[in-house]
């Protein structure tokens, strides 16, 4: 027997689809993506003058893709392909998953309302720059959540899995 | 929140020296779902309880039941001793 064989025998891992990872560690992960961004975010707005746009944009919008790729590139069942559709999800994860798109867009649509509201007043009061940095950082917040949220709720709420083999 | 369905499915899964992996296979079915039909934390749909009940080769009722299974025991000893 290979090494890897020997591996996989005494450690065995569920297939790509039954596997989910533990809650701790996605909780963390949710704290850290979304915190990271928040951070970043409060930082390049700090860092940007009246004047420019910069560095809101380019970092706001990069920070966007690598939380996006971070929640979507984890082999688990709760990735991207798998939440576009019910392929490798029995009824109750997609009962979960239903769940955790109303949760999401019951907290996105109230968001959204907001963020809009508030960038509109950004652009209209503020000097343009500002005004425009102010609504892409409130439309970048929007985007992340609407990308990611579903996600992140089922991530959140899903309970640690069970070892195998009981 | 709907009232938990009772079931017997560690018992029957047991008895079969089926671990829940194995019963997650033959059902096309989450190895996790198993365990949370088993605690009662989730309700099967009718689809998946008719397959649950054919896979162990029974009825419906004797996998499935709103109230509380006797224990099985008591049920045995009673049928002999009424024989």
């Amino acid at each position: 027997m290979s090494k890897q064989q020997i591996n996989d025998a005494w450690y065995p891992k569920p297939p790509t689809y039954n596997r989910i990872g533990s809650r701790r560690w996605r909780r963390l992960l949710v704290v850290g993506t979304y915190g990271g961004w928040l951070l970043l975010a409060v930082i390049m707005k700090l860092a940007s003058t009246p004047d420019s746009s910069f560095p809101v944009i380019p970092f706001v919008p990069l920070a966007n893709v690598v939380v996006a790729l971070v929640w979507f590139g984890r082999k688990t069942y709760l990735g991207r392909e798998v939440l576009a559709g019910d392929f490798g999800l029995d009824e109750r994860l997609i009962q979960n998953r239903n769940q955790a798109f109303r949760r999401a867009f019951q907290f996105f649509a109230s968001f959204a309302l907001i963020a809009w509201l508030l960038s509109l007043v950004a652009m209209w009061l503020q000097p343009v720059n500002q005004g425009l940095t102010n609504a892409i950082l409130l439309f970048m917040g929007a985007a992340l959540l609407g990308t990611t949220l579903p996600t992140v709720i089922w991530a959140w709420r899903e309970p640690d899995p069970e070892p195998l083999g009981s | 929140m709907a009232p938990p369905i009772r079931n017997r499915i560690t018992v029957l899964r047991a008895e079969r020296g089926l671990s829940r992996q194995q019963l997650a296979d033959a059902l096309g079915i989450n190895y996790q779902t198993v365990g949370y039909l088993e605690r009662g934390d989730y309700n099967p749909s009718l689809e998946l309880a008719f397959r649950i009940a054919e896979h162990f080769g029974l009825p419906l009722e004797a996998v499935f039941s709103r109230k509380p299974f006797a224990p099985m025991s008591s049920q045995l000893y009673r049928k002999e001793e009424s024989a």
